[in-house]
Order: C-alpha cells, then structure tokens, then sequence
C-alpha cells in the first residue's frame, strides 16, 4: 500500500484541491445573496488544511520516485501559506462586493494559488519546482486582473503576465542548463554532481535562475512589474501577492540555491549580496517618493525583499553549518511575519477604498485617528511593525536577520540593513503622521467596517504582538524546519 | 528578597493604567484623567520602596529573572543598582508632575494624551532597570515612540518637522545600536560558547579592539544623539519648542538622561578599552557643548529655545564629567542629571504657566512680570539659581564635582569650564532680568489685566521639585551615597584600560 501511504504525505494539497472543487460546486448552487457563506468554506477548508500540516509535521519523506518531498520545511512553507490564505480570504470579500467581483472565482483561484505555493514548498525535482510554480503564478495573473472592469487591475494582470512567463521562460532555461550539466533535474542529485565544481556554463545556469528566481521574488533590477501589478490589483489581492507569491518564490529559491546548488554557494554569493543591497535600498529610495499608500506599500515590499534575501546571503556566507541554519531559519521567520503584517496593512488601505473612487492616497488616511481610532490603533501598530520597531514581529524579524548576517560574518551588510531601516521610517510614519497629526478631509473616505475584516485585522494585529514579545513559539519550529536542509 | 516584582509592578503599572483608559469613554475627561495620575502615582509609590535599597549590599538588588526567548539566550533581567535607582525615582517623580501639570492645558484627545504618557512611562522605566541587553533595546525603542506622539500631536506650529526629526535621529541611533548589541553578543558567544544577552555577563569581557572601537561608536551615537552631545543636538531645540510642557518636562526631565545612562552603565563598563581611547575626543566634544550651548543661550529670543540650548550645555557637563573616569567627575555627572531633570523640568513647567495664558514664548514680548505675577517670579527666580548653580541648591554640587574630577584630569579644561559657569549666570539672569524686571513691553501691557499668578494645580505640580531642588541642594548625602558604589565599578572597569592596537591618539 505504498501508494496510500504517500497520499498520505500529500494530505494538506489534497484537502486544497478537494476544497478548490467544493468552492466551485458550491458557487453554482448558492443564490447571490448566500454568497458569503464561500468565505466560510473557504476559511473552514483552510483550517482543516492547517490541521493537516500536523499530520505531515515530522514525516521528512521523499515520495514519487524522488519527486516530491514532504519534510519539515515544506511543512513550515505550507503552514505559513494556510495562515495567508485564511487572512487573505477573511480581508477580500467586502471590498470585493462594493466592485461586484464575484466571490466564488475569487477563493477558488485563491485556493488553486495555495496549492501552488505547496508543491513548490515540496518540490525536490526541478521539474516539480517548475509545475509548482507555475500553479502558483498563473491563477496570481488572474487575481491580479480579476477586477475586470478596471482598466489599472487589467494593466497590472498583464503587465504580470507578460513578464512573469517571461521570467518563468528565463528560470525553464536555466533548469534545462543544469539539466545539460548535470545530467538529472533532482536537487539532491544536482547537489551531489556539482559538488566544488564550478564552469563557465554552470555560471550561465546559475546566472539565469538567479533572473528568473530574483523576478519572482521582485528583486532589484528584476522589479519593474511590481508596483504597476500591485497597485492595479483590487487591494486585498494586493496584500496576498505581496505575501503568497513572495513565500512562494523564497521556497523556490532555498530548493535551488540553498538545497541543490548549496555546494556552489561561494560563487552566488557575491551576486546575491550585490541584489540584496539593491534591492533594499533601491525599494526604500523610491518608496520615500511615493504619496499614493498602496504604491508605497508596493515599493517597500520590495525592501523587505532585500532584507530576506539578506538571510539567504548569511546561509551562503556561513562559516559553520549553525550560522548557515540560522540564515535560513531568518528567511522563514521573516517570510511568515512579514506576511501577516504586510496582508493586513493592505487590508486597511482597503477598507479606505469604500469609496470605489479612492485609491488608497495618503489623503484618505487624514485624520484617522479622530474617526475611527481602533482601526488607526491597528494601522499605527502595523507600520511600526513595517519599520521594526520592538516589541512587534517586524523587529523580531529584522532582528533575526541581523543576527544571521553578523554571525555569518556580514556586519557591514548588518549595518546597510539598519540603515534601510532608518530610512523606511521615514514613509511609514508618514502614515502615522496623517492618521495622527492631520485633520480629517472636509469629505473623509467612508470606511468598511464589516465584522469579518475587523476580527481579521484584530486578530493580525494581536499575532504581530504576540509573535513579536514571544517569538520563542515558534523559534523551535524553524530550527526543526531549517534543519531538513542540512 | 520577597516575592513581590517590585521592578515588574514598577515599570508595567503604568501599562496597566493605558490598558484600563482604552475602555473608558474619551469624553469622561475626568475618569481619564484620575487613571492617568492613580497609575503613575502607584509606580512612584512602588518606586519609593526602592529608597530601601541597601548600599552595602550586592551590586543590583530587586532582582528579578525569567527566561523570555532562549533559544538566543534572552532572558527577562531586571535589577537596581544606585545609579538606576536615583533615576528610577526621578522619573516616577516627573512623570507624576508632568502629568498633574496636564490636566488644565492639555484639551484636545484627553485620553491618547494619557495612554500616550504612560507607555512613555513605561519606556523610561524599563531602561533603567534591564539587566538584559535585549531587554534594555525593546524599552528603549519603546520610550521613543510615545515622545513621537506627543510632539507631533499635541505640539505647536511646526511640530510635525520637529517630531520627524526626533524620531529620525534617535532611530538612526539606535538602530546602529542594536547592531553593535548583537555584535558584542555574538562576539561573546563565539568564545564562551553560550549566546546572552545577560548584561553582568557580557562586561567586563575583553572584547577585541577594533570590534570595542566600532561597537563604541555605534553606542556612542545613540547614546549622544539622546543625550545630545554637540554636534548631534539640532534635534533638540526643535522637540523643545514644538513640544507641549510636559512633553518638555519628561524630555529634559528624563529622556536625556537615558543618553547619559547609557555612557555609564553601557559604553564604559561594556567597551572600557575603547572608552578610554575616544576620551580625549569625547572630553573635547564635552568642553565645546558646555560653551556652545552657552554662547547660544544668549542670544536666543524664546524662552524654551533658551532652555533648550543651556540643557545642551549642562549635559556637556555630565558628558566631561563621565569621561574624565575619576570619582568626583562621575559622581558630579550623575548629580548634574538628577539637578539638571528637576530645575530643567520645573523651568519648563513654569514658562508653560506662563504660556498657557498669553500663548506667547518671547522674551522681548515680556517684562515686568514680578510686579504682576510675584509668586511666580520667585519660583522661576528660585530655579533660575538653581539652574545657575548657586551653591544651597541642587546645581551647585554636580556642576562643582565635575569641575573638581576636571582638574584632575586637566587644568586646561577645568578652567574652560570654570569661566563658562559664568557664561551660564550671564544668560539665565540676563533672561530673568529681561522676563521680569525691566518695563513691561506694549505688547505685555495688553495681556496685563488677564495675567494671574500660578494656580492651585501648578503649585500641586511644582511643589515636589521645589522640595527636591532645596534638599539635593543643601543634603546630597543620601544620593551620593547610592551613586558611590557604581561610580566606583566604573573607575574599576575603566582603569588601566586602553586600546593597545591603536595607541595614544595623540
């Protein structure tokens, strides 16, 4: 009954497929105005594959024929996927409703995307890897320009799409390389053939899944789709793909060049060191200069990028298999943190575009405060958590990573990092600035204050405290998790 | 040592009380205000209890200590030595007046405003107690943020430019700051083998010399920026001016205190080396902030920029006093503190009085005042000598120990010094002088009929501090005594020290 038993393995992703066909059936039989009941499926089924992620905990097993593998690692990536999905979901419809976007569509793509985000979190075959990712990014165009009236959500989609296969091609192309060189598309097997060997073609290999990886993430100079794909994207979208797909893409880039091209790290090291820096400080610059919320939400999820980059950097530098963990541990603290702040930042700015004529400008947060000081309080907490300030999950964060830097030896990388840090408060408090110390407009943006959006903002905020005064919860997890690796 | 958290109950009753204000209604301005004063009034009584602190005893008392994250070694560390517990009560104090000193001016988002306080409260605190260098970063990160609000929403004209810059210079600071933490945690580590953050166990470690020198600098520009040391003050005129009274009182009062707090409970026991190398450099910077600070103090036409720029000059003097390591110079520095929070917070309360009624801070537009107003003007008489440093009031002896450590160092500075104190009777006086002697300014004269002496609740706030100026003043023992201890571990720590790799400076 072998084949049973790797089912088994396989329960979270199968829990979301069953769940993507539940989410269709259901939407045909449901009168519009029972809609909403979807969201409660969709949360419902999420939930249950969250419970399914402790099942698999602690299996650490290769199925199919080497194709797939279900350890530790993937099973943090696939938590921390659920808890963005279940965000994702409780943020959206409203502002959904108010553009008659239909729902079902919605949470069905969604859920397709986490399915994505999974298999890439497992895949020990680049072949996989590239299934994966593709299963992620396709139903992400589609999010991206589901508000199809719009003419900005249609650009972003395209835009996205475009590029994206573009890059997707890039990353195919560097995977048929490695396959000419090494002869397998199996990372451990990769891993074991290019060990301490370094060409002149497996630097092409690397050099174009560095291009295609580091667009998926939105690295520096590989971001231009960013901004234009996030802010036409109908905002809570927006905070998913700044979330789901990012994770996505750190997973993909751990499998390469932390798990297959692992012996060769000493020769991506400098390029990655390079992109970080960039990446950084390229993504603050301009998100200094931007007055448009989303926009600059845009550009600074581009920093963060940098800044967990910066802990693959540390893996790479490491000078002893503890300081190698600990930058990766780094990467998935900062993965899940940074997710949940970030989807519930947009979800605010979201629940400023009541106004199906607002779009999230600055002026929109004017006065906050004085209107509806619960929601200010969350927003106020969530951009110092942005900035990394104690005691949230973005200092923790930020921290994390800082230490993976030093001790890997990159002080000075530390050092550029706090200064991007200094830098970033300047937007962020901006934003506490006009929630705080501005009055209101003559006509304030109306706001959405339905329940489901609220509890879901109560509760992001509540785990951006809670994660940032007691980070130990989940420190042993990611120690466990980092150490499929080694 | 009993059960009891004292530090705990300390620092987190004023968290309880913004807890507690969150679910009172903001229009209830009374309910708000009574939580506000009953929270902060609770930690300065816990803090009282700390008075019992037994100086012969072991060097941090009122311990307490709780794992928090071990997987990198944080530990929940508090404890009090002398130093922390001259400053602890200071600022329970402070925070009491600041606070009773609001109920009148402050009018507009009442409850914020108090939340506001008492996280800051909180802040402040918690510095002053961490045995944990993790710990101590967290509050120290937190006791900025509230001071952010403060200014920025209750403050004056150009008030959000002063909070941004508040902020951005502390941040920046501290910031660079953490990365040194974790680099001297780190460094520790890799020798002993087990990550800390324990303060007791990372001093007196001996770091290597070029880790101590870039670690100093790191802590140097937090800590100078806070304290503020010329040339890194610019912010502080700024913050003073835009700021609401009491954001002024706990800004002079204690915030500038975590900066000189830092130096000598951070920089000198943690990097003695490179502590005793940058000296000179540091003695230098002192001796051009305690004459520049004064030198523009003449010339400023606005009383609480006035302030401000003597407070640059009176923290150039716990600064030179830190940094001459010696016994008199260290214990003058941490005298001058105490002196410099309670004169500088009761000034700042007073030209609030003033402001409150004529919303006007110019001393041209003055004059005259002790005819209208004798009460008041005996009270900023009185601090006005204090801040001068008459000999019976609390000015008097900080100022005089750290000259006395000067000398011992240098004739060549004490003497700077010295004339400098003149400078500082010069335009404190000139300011009296020009505020309340000469004839009432035209513009005076139309405000003159509504002037009214101090009130029951400015006297109810200014009452402490004019006990407090008069008793360090004229009976420093007992605080001399807590300080002794500490100041001695540091002249302990420091001596002998010195940076081989680099040799002398010059």
């Amino acid at each position: 009954m072998d084949l049973l038993d790797d089912l088994v393995t396989l329960l979270p992703e199968l829990i979301l497929a069953a769940l993507v066909l539940v989410i269709i059936t259901t939407d045909l039989f449901l009168a519009r105005r029972y809609k909403s009941v979807l969201t409660w499926v969709t949360v419902a089924g999420l939930v249950l594959a969250g419970a399914a992620c402790v099942v698999v905990w602690n299996i650490n097993e290769t199925v199919y024929e080497g194709f797939y593998v279900v350890d530790d690692l993937s099973v943090f990536f696939k938590a921390t996927t659920i808890v963005i999905g279940i965000f994702s979901a409780l943020f959206a419809p409203s502002y959904l409703a108010v553009r008659r976007i239909p729902l079902g569509e919605f949470h069905m793509i969604l859920v397709s995307a986490l399915i994505g985000m999974c298999v890439l979190a497992s895949s020990s075959d680049l072949i996989t890897l590239f299934l994966g990712l593709e299963l992620m990014t396709m139903p992400s165009y589609l999010l991206t320009g589901l508000h199809k009236t719009d003419r900005y959500s249609n650009e972003g989609g395209l835009k996205y799409f475009l590029l994206g296969s573009f890059a997707s091609a890039i990353l195919l192309f560097g995977v048929a390389w490695i396959y000419g060189l090494t002869g397998t598309t199996n990372v451990a097997e990769i891993a074991a053939a290019v060990d301490g060997t370094m060409s002149g073609a497996l630097l092409v290999a690397i050099g174009f899944l560095t291009v295609g990886g580091t667009f998926k993430i939105a690295a520096v100079p590989f971001h231009y789709w960013t901004p234009d794909a996030y802010q036409g994207a109908p905002t809570p979208i927006t905070g998913f793909l700044s979330a789901g797909p990012k994770l996505g893409a750190f997973a993909l880039l751990i499998r390469v060049f932390a798990d297959a091209l692992a012996p060769l790290r000493a020769d991506w090291l400098a390029i990655f060191l390079v992109l970080t820096v960039l990446t950084m400080t390229v993504g603050n610059v301009v998100a200094l200069t931007q007055v448009n919320v989303k926009r600059m939400l845009a550009y600074s999820s581009i920093a963060h990028t940098g800044y967990i980059m910066a802990g693959l950097a540390a893996f790479a530098n490491a000078g002893d298999e503890g300081a190698a963990a600990q930058g990766i541990e780094s990467v998935l603290f900062y993965v899940l943190g940074y997710a949940i702040m970030n989807i519930a930042a947009f979800a605010v700015v979201a629940m400023l575009q009541r106004d199906t004529g607002r779009f999230g400008g600055l002026n929109s947060f004017r006065g906050l405060a004085s209107r509806d000081p619960w929601r200010a309080g969350a927003m106020a907490v969530l951009m110092l958590s942005l900035t990394g300030i104690p005691p949230t999950v973005g200092f923790f964060a930020k921290l994390y990573v800082l230490l993976a830097s030093i001790e890997a030896g990159l002080a000075w990388l530390a050092v550029i990092i706090v200064l991007n840090a200094a830098l970033a408060a300047f937007y962020y408090l901006r934003v506490i600035v006009y929630m705080y110390m501005r009055d209101p407009e003559p006509e304030p943006a109306p706001l959405d204050t339905s329940p489901l959006g609220s509890v879901a903002l109560a509760l992001s905020v509540i785990g951006v405290i809670a994660l940032g005064v007691f980070p130990g919860a989940v420190l042993g997890l990611l120690e466990v998790s980092a150490a499929s690796l080694f | 040592m009993d059960g009891f958290p004292l530090l705990s109950a300390i620092v987190f009753t004023p968290a309880v009380g913004a807890l507690l204000l969150l679910f009172v209604p903001a229009t209830n301005y009374r309910a708000i205000r009574a939580i506000a004063l009953i929270a902060a009034l609770a930690s300065f009584v816990f803090s009282l209890r700390l008075i019992g602190y037994d100086t012969g005893g072991a060097e941090f008392q009122f311990r307490e200590d709780l794992p928090w994250i071990e997987a990198f070694g944080m530990r929940y560390t508090m404890g009090v030595d002398g130093l922390a517990v001259v400053l602890v009560l200071l600022t329970t104090l402070l925070s009491v007046v600041a606070i009773v000193y609001s109920f009148e001016p402050i009018k507009t988002r009442v409850k914020a405003y108090y939340i506001t306080m008492l996280l800051l409260m909180v802040g402040m605190l918690g510095v002053f107690v961490s045995l944990d260098l993790f710990l101590f970063y967290v509050f120290w990160e937190i006791s900025l943020f509230p001071m952010y609000f403060v200014i920025g929403i209750w403050g004056g004209p150009r008030r959000i430019y002063a909070t941004v810059k508040f902020v951005v210079y502390t941040l920046v600071g501290s910031l660079l700051m953490l990365v040194a933490i974790l680099a001297v945690v780190i460094a520790h580590g890799n020798e002993t083998g087990t990550i800390t953050f324990s303060y007791e166990a990372l001093r007196g470690f001996g770091y290597a010399d070029t880790l101590q020198a870039l670690a100093f600098v790191a802590f140097f520009l937090a800590f100078a920026i806070k304290v503020p040391m010329f040339p890194l003050h610019t912010w502080l005129p700024d913050a003073h001016v835009e700021a609401p009274t009491a954001g002024s009182i706990i800004l002079a009062g204690v915030l500038l205190k975590l900066g000189g707090f830092g130096f000598l409970r951070y920089n000198l026991p943690l990097l003695p080396d490179a502590s005793v190398t940058f000296a000179p450099i540091i003695i230098g910077l002192s001796v051009i902030a305690i004459l520049y600070g004064a030198l523009v103090s003449m010339v400023q036409p606005d009383l609480k920029k006035l302030i401000a720029y003597s407070s640059v000059s009176h923290m150039g003097f716990v600064m030179l006093g830190a940094f001459v390591f010696n016994q008199q110079g260290l214990q003058g520095a941490i005298y001058q503190m105490i002196s410099h929070g309670v004169t500088t917070g009761a000034l700042f309360l007073l030209v609030g009085v003033l402001y409150e009624q004529t919303h006007d801070r110019e001393i041209a537009h003055m004059g005259g005042l002790n005819a209208r107003l004798p009460r008041y003007a005996a009270m900023f008489g009185l601090f006005t000598f204090a801040s001068i440093g008459l000999p019976g009031l609390s000015g008097f002896i900080g100022e005089f120990l750290v000259i006395l450590g000067a000398f011992q160092y240098n004739g060549l500075v004490a003497g700077i010094t010295m004339v400098v104190v003149i400078f500082s009777a010069v335009y404190m006086l000139w300011m009296f002088q020009r505020v309340f002697f000469t004839v009432p300014s035209d513009w005076m004269r139309t405000h003159w009929s509504s002037l009214r002496d101090m009130s029951r609740g400015e006297w109810l706030a200014l009452a402490p501090l004019i006990v407090l100026v008069v008793a360090l003043g004229v009976y420093p023992g007992p605080v001399l005594e807590l300080i002794s201890a500490p100041v001695e571990r540091i002249v302990e720590a420091v001596n002998g020290a010195g940076m081989t790799g680099f040799g002398p400076l010059w």
